[in-house]
């Protein structure tokens, strides 16, 4: 019944590694019953052999569920251990050594089985003691662990801050795991049941131990799929993120380092005079900060494209606009776009932090590509910001770039005009504070 | 980086001595570096279980969570300088004319670690040196015995692991040893400090994080 449940409900909607083990462990146990059926045991060591073999699934599920909470499950499987069990390296020797212990246990209660056969595919048979060490054998480990994974997964579903659905996710799987720990801890006691209980009072026993283990094992099987069934798909894919790493970040780190390390040897030896007077400009015409700032990183940036030296050889067009590409590609992903954030310093948390978006090289890269590149194309009849006139304005002026092509470009307008101004008034006051120095 | 041994007294300076004479000798039976075996590059996954150590996994988390939270795990003093252009004009000049964007410093007796960087930096850029920095101190890379660093020849790019070298004490919070190779530490210290911005900014929107909370 199990298996058809796993294998009509939930194996087309969520395959994943562990439910399509669950469910050929299932089958075999489906197999091993319908042979029990059809095949008459006789003798001991038969039942012992096909007991052990319809107990091994569930043994094997166990070692699955430790090894994945300790992230030893081979590399294709999924490596990460659980969060409790990666910040305690002791659960995690603990829960890796499952399927060796596991392992050993059965292979010795096979022992004893086969040494001293007993009739262990008849329920309510009397039994001898052997029997209940087999059982014994076998059920601690597997309680013993089943237990300790119900525990973690408590443990996982208990962060603070998490998701509700991880949440229900954990508690369904231990639910799971601690049903299987209760139907070890019953089937042990069934055991001893029938070695040392016979009678009418022993028979009662039994079957009621018999309905309790059934209740468990549906239990079980539902909080299993409960929990598989429960899905939660990330905000940002691993691949996305692999692909911001190596394009996006490293593009701008390299480009943004390779501009501070010319611009601080003094590669770029007309750009003092000139972003000072930017600075000074924006101030006379009362722009905002953030203005400035793009001001300032636009007149950077033209000054490090167009110097000649060796030191700048890293930050051409070419670069700025490859790096503007990539940014405008998180930009069309909003969610992504205002995750992807940075402090303005250390420790300043009372500042914004900035985005791809509010940081001014964005801005910066547009205006400077479309001051120094001639082939870029301007996004139509758009009126650029006062600072985009100003930062032309004092380019031309320091000869970074071609003062007839920036008129022809700005068009002599009345925004033209007044960066003109501006910047005439903010080289004349610095001049003044210069000679007054 | 740089590194500031202890200053040791009289048994210590003796055991110096010993240990003086000893490496030829070691060094005698093997032509090259010490390495205590090979391991691959760090992977955003393994980064995951580091941020899991210091309770960071599926959090939200500035990089001075980041310092804090590792400074406390590895039982040292963390302290981080952004030195202002005004104060230190000359700190910006000779570290962009020498290729770096930040120092660290680690004084053993102390227990301290300091990061200077200039004020100047782009915030992304300053961002990413302290986290580079720092992702040092995570890997062990300050506990490694100066004479065992292998010779600088350029790591084949198709290999899929690398060596690396033992480490003399202190604590690290990554599982492998620091990489023989300086090309290599310097390599994995970016990678960590990617992965450090991409987990504190996503918290657990991180495909990573989420792993860690649905095993099966």
């Amino acid at each position: 019944m199990a298996f058809i449940v796993f294998l009509c409900f939930l194996l087309p909607s969520r395959g994943t590694k562990f439910s399509i083990f669950a469910a050929c462990n299932l089958f075999f146990v489906a197999l091993m019953f319908g042979a029990v059926g059809l095949i008459d045991l006789a003798g001991g060591r038969a039942e012992i052999m096909v007991a052990i073999m319809t107990e091994l699934p569930v043994v094997l599920i166990v070692a699955w569920v430790c090894l994945a909470l300790a992230g030893g499950l081979p590399s294709r499987f999924g490596t990460l251990p659980a969060e409790p069990v990666a910040r305690r390296p002791w659960l995690r020797t603990l829960l890796v050594s499952a399927p060796l212990v596991l392992g050993v246990s059965v292979g010795l209660a096979t022992v004893v089985g086969l040494v001293w056969p007993s009739p262990a595919m008849r329920v309510y048979a009397p039994a001898p003691p052997q029997f209940f060490v087999l059982k014994a054998l076998m059920m601690a480990p597997e309680g013993l662990y089943s237990g300790i994974a119900s525990v973690v997964f408590v443990m996982a579903g208990w962060t603070p801050g998490l998701k509700r659905r991880f949440y229900y996710k954990n508690l369904a799987f231990s639910v799971g795991m601690a049903c299987i720990a209760l139907i070890a801890v019953e089937s042990t006691i069934f055991a001893g049941s029938r070695v040392w209980f016979s009678g009418d009072g022993g028979r009662a026993l039994l079957k009621t131990l018999n309905t309790l283990e059934a209740c468990l094992a549906i239990v079980c099987i539902l909080a299993f799929i409960a929990g598989l069934s429960l899905r939660y798909t990330p905000t940002v894919a691993a691949t996305l993120l692999y692909r911001l790493q190596s394009g996006w970040l490293h593009a701008q780190e390299e480009f943004e380092s390779h501009e501070w390390q010319a611009v601080s040897s003094g590669a770029a030896d007309r750009l003092a005079h000139a972003s000072r007077a930017v600075v000074e400009a924006c101030h006379l015409r009362g722009l905002s900060t953030s203005h400035t700032e793009r001001a300032l990183a636009t007149i950077r940036l033209v000054a490090v494209m167009r110097d000649p030296s060796s030191e700048t050889q890293n930050i051409t067009p070419d670069a700025a606009r490859k790096l503007y590409e990539l940014q405008q590609e998180i930009l069309c992903d909003d969610v992504l776009a205002s995750k992807i954030s940075w402090a303005a310093g250390w420790r300043s948390r009372p500042h914004e932090p900035q985005t791809v978006k509010s940081a001014p090289l964005h801005d910066a890269l547009k205006a400077a590509l479309e001051l120094v590149d001639n082939d870029v194309e301007s996004e139509g009849e758009r009126t650029p910001p006062l600072w985009y006139y100003i930062v032309a304005v004092s380019a031309a002026d320091a000869k970074m770039i071609d003062p007839a092509q920036v008129s022809k470009q700005l068009r002599d307008g009345p925004e033209h005009r007044a960066a003109v101004e501006a910047y005439d008034s903010a080289k004349r006051s610095l001049r003044r504070i210069e000679d007054r120095d | 980086m740089r590194v500031e041994v202890p200053r040791r007294d009289l048994t210590g300076l003796f055991l110096d001595r010993l240990a003086v004479l000893w490496r030829p000798l070691r060094n005698l039976g093997a032509a090259q570096t010490r390495v205590e075996g090979t391991r691959s590059l760090l992977t955003a996954a393994e980064f995951q279980e580091e941020l899991a150590i210091l309770g960071l996994s599926g959090r939200r988390f500035e990089p001075e969570d980041y310092s804090d939270a590792l400074a406390d795990y590895l039982d040292i003093s963390i302290v981080v300088h952004v030195i202002p252009d005004s104060w230190y004009p000359e700190l910006s000049r000779l570290l962009a004319l020498s290729g770096r964007l930040g120092e660290l410093r680690y004084s053993e007796p102390m227990n301290l670690a300091a990061i200077l960087v200039p004020g100047s930096l782009p915030p992304l850029v300053l961002t990413l040196t302290i986290l580079h920095e720092l992702g040092h101190l995570a890997a062990g890379d300050l506990l490694i015995d100066p004479d065992d660093q292998s010779a600088e020849d350029d790591p084949e790019l198709e290999e899929a692991t690398f060596g690396t070298l033992p480490l003399k004490k202190g604590k690290k919070l990554a599982r492998g040893y620091p990489f023989a190779r300086e090309s290599l530490r310097e390599r994995e210290a970016n990678l960590r400090a990617s992965y450090a911005l991409f987990a504190g900014c996503l918290g657990d929107d991180s495909p990573h994080a989420y792993d860690m909370y649905d095993v099966l």
